[in-house]
């Protein structure tokens, strides 16, 4: 099957910087792929090369199975935007935003109008038909945001960060809104800081560092590739006595950020945790199943203990 | 849909966009009316008062359609939308969909006629009333100002791409190289009476060129003949403010796209 996306061996310089250093990553048709790393990874240069608003020095992108660099503007008609930032005419009304994206992708009159009205609908901005985008909340803002991204029905939906800006009761309306998208088989690449929303809302995962794919796959997936199954988060004044402990019952031992971090083999109690450190003084321990921002942890750091 | 009518699909889309963000702004529709109203009305009061200026009038009104009324209507209105797009993000997301530069560039020279028709009306009509006569060509009269209208919105487009990154920075920029054209340009007193350096460097102003040019067709019924020099300069002028304009938005989007 043609992916929506496929993405070979890129690489980006800027001056002497390598940002993208053989970047690879393929997004199938009706799959959501979140794109994680930490910020100067190179996550914003790939989605400004799949977007056109960059070239790029080697390889080879694809869209819909064609060359990006053959599309020119039609690329442009493929690929909806959807960024943290609104940029939006807040003078308009919501609909006036979506007749004037319409127009500029070319849609007729007749299909213009029936879009317009579909999306007004499904993202429920009808109540504020009539209120200029600029006196709309930041949630609202970025709901019409994300529907003039999809005015001209992409066939691949690129959203950065989207719900950065927001606050949580707007972000979970989003997160309602684009496994929506996703159920009715819109292709997503996503980037987020945010490891829940990549977990809740993406079929697949990449991590990227330095400029490159270090991981990629379902979360499931990810998280076999931790050595334990259950993470226990251990606060004490006698770090050294802990991991001396926990490295006797191997148990891999992670710090990141002051926290020291235990992969246990299988789930335990707290209880249970306490006792088999022994004498080692615990101030403080909670236990809980790996989840993604584990793996995210346990795959991007160089320094596993 | 065919790439010459899409081209004009996009064009009408920006000037009908601009258009709509002018009437919603209020506020700046009534600074955008108050402005050369008042000017012109002040003017008229200011001659009328004395008998033996009352003959410079025709020639004030043309001074201050051209000179200030679309001075800051286009040039100050393309700046501030290419700042406005800057500062809001909504040129990168112009850039991620299939608009063609033409299509953005001719939109605000568009939307910036028809405010600048709609200037020309209003100030003629307050003009009329206060005893102001007309006395060349129409079409004359027109092509001068369709120079101008385009002379301002490619240097519009210059100094919005280049300079302006904020809205703020508009006013600022347009009370520096404004005022000091407009002094020079005979907008507000007759060049005669400035000094002659000043007349000397005058004569490179753009601006004055317009003034006189329509000064002479709206005042003095001046035709092709006895205006070639200033109507010679404005066509040049106007050619290299809308390449220059053109340009700068072309290296504006550049400076985008590498990013």
């Amino acid at each position: 099957m043609t992916a929506a996306l496929q993405i070979d061996d890129v690489h980006k310089w800027f001056g002497n910087h390598h940002v993208l250093d053989g970047f690879s990553l393929r997004v199938e048709p009706g799959e959501v792929v979140g794109l994680l790393g930490p910020n100067g990874c190179g996550k914003s240069t790939v989605l400004n090369i799949v977007c056109k608003l960059l070239s790029y020095d080697a390889g080879q992108v694809r869209l819909m199975g064609e060359p990006l660099n053959e599309l020119r503007y039609r690329a442009r008609g493929l690929v909806g935007l959807c960024t943290q930032h609104c940029a939006l005419y807040p003078d308009l009304l919501p609909a006036e935003n979506l007749h004037f994206f319409a127009r500029l992708y070319g849609l007729s009159d007749a299909q213009r109008k029936q879009r317009v009205a579909e999306l007004m609908r499904r993202f429920e901005l009808e109540n504020f038909a009539s209120t200029q985008v600029g006196q709309l909340s930041g949630g609202w803002q970025q709901r019409l945001h994300l529907a003039v991204s999809l005015i001209h029905r992409p066939k691949l939906l690129v959203l950065d960060e989207p719900t950065a800006a927001v606050d949580i009761e707007a972000r979970m309306d989003l997160w309602r809104l684009i496994e929506g998208l996703r159920d009715s088989g819109t292709s997503i690449l996503l980037t987020s800081h945010h490891l829940a929303e990549a977990e809740r809302l993406c079929s697949r995962v990449a991590l990227m560092r330095s400029g490159r794919v270090v991981a990629d796959g379902s979360v499931p997936e990810l998280l076999t590739r931790i050595p334990g199954q259950a993470v226990a988060k251990v606060q004490s004044e006698d770090k050294e006595a802990i991991i001396q402990r926990a490295l006797e019952l191997g148990w891999p031992v992670r710090q990141h950020a002051n926290q020291m971090r235990l992969l246990l083999p299988h789930h335990l109690s707290l209880r249970e945790i306490v006792d088999a450190l022994e004498g080692a003084q615990v101030s403080a321990v909670s236990v809980q199943p790996v989840t993604l921002e584990d793996a995210y942890l346990e795959l991007m750091s160089d320094s596993s203990a | 849909m065919h790439a010459g009518h899409l081209l004009w699909v996009q064009t009408l889309a920006v000037a009908q966009r601009l258009l709509l963000e002018q009437w919603r702004q209020k506020r700046g529709l009534i600074f955008w009316a108050v402005f050369p109203s008042t000017m012109m009305l002040l003017f008229g009061l200011v001659y009328a008062h004395n008998d033996s200026m009352k003959a410079g009038l025709d020639a004030a009104a043309a001074g201050i359609l051209v000179g200030a009324a679309l001075f800051f209507s286009c040039l100050g209105g393309t700046v501030a939308v290419i700042a406005a797009e800057r500062e809001r993000g909504t040129l990168p997301r112009l850039l991620t969909t299939p608009l063609h530069p033409a299509a953005y560039f001719l939109g605000v020279v568009i939307a910036q006629l028809l405010l600048a028709l709609m200037q020309v009306v209003m100030l003629y009509s307050i003009a009329l009333l206060i005893g102001v006569q007309y006395h060349g060509s129409l079409f004359l009269g027109g092509l001068i100002l369709l120079l101008s209208v385009f002379s301002y919105v490619g240097m519009g487009f210059f100094l919005g791409a280049r300079f302006a990154r904020r809205s703020e920075e508009v006013v600022v920029a347009l009370s520096a190289i404004g005022v000091p054209l407009l002094v020079l340009g005979g907008t507000f007193f007759p060049l005669e009476i400035m000094p002659q350096g000043m007349q000397a460097v005058a004569q490179i102003n753009p601006m004055l060129h317009m003034n006189q040019a329509f000064k002479g067709v709206a005042a003095y019924g001046m035709g092709f003949n006895e205006l070639r020099f200033e109507l010679t300069f404005l066509f040049v002028f106007c050619g290299l403010s809308l390449a220059l304009g053109i340009q700068s938005y072309q290296h504006l989007l550049g400076v985008y796209k590498s990013k």
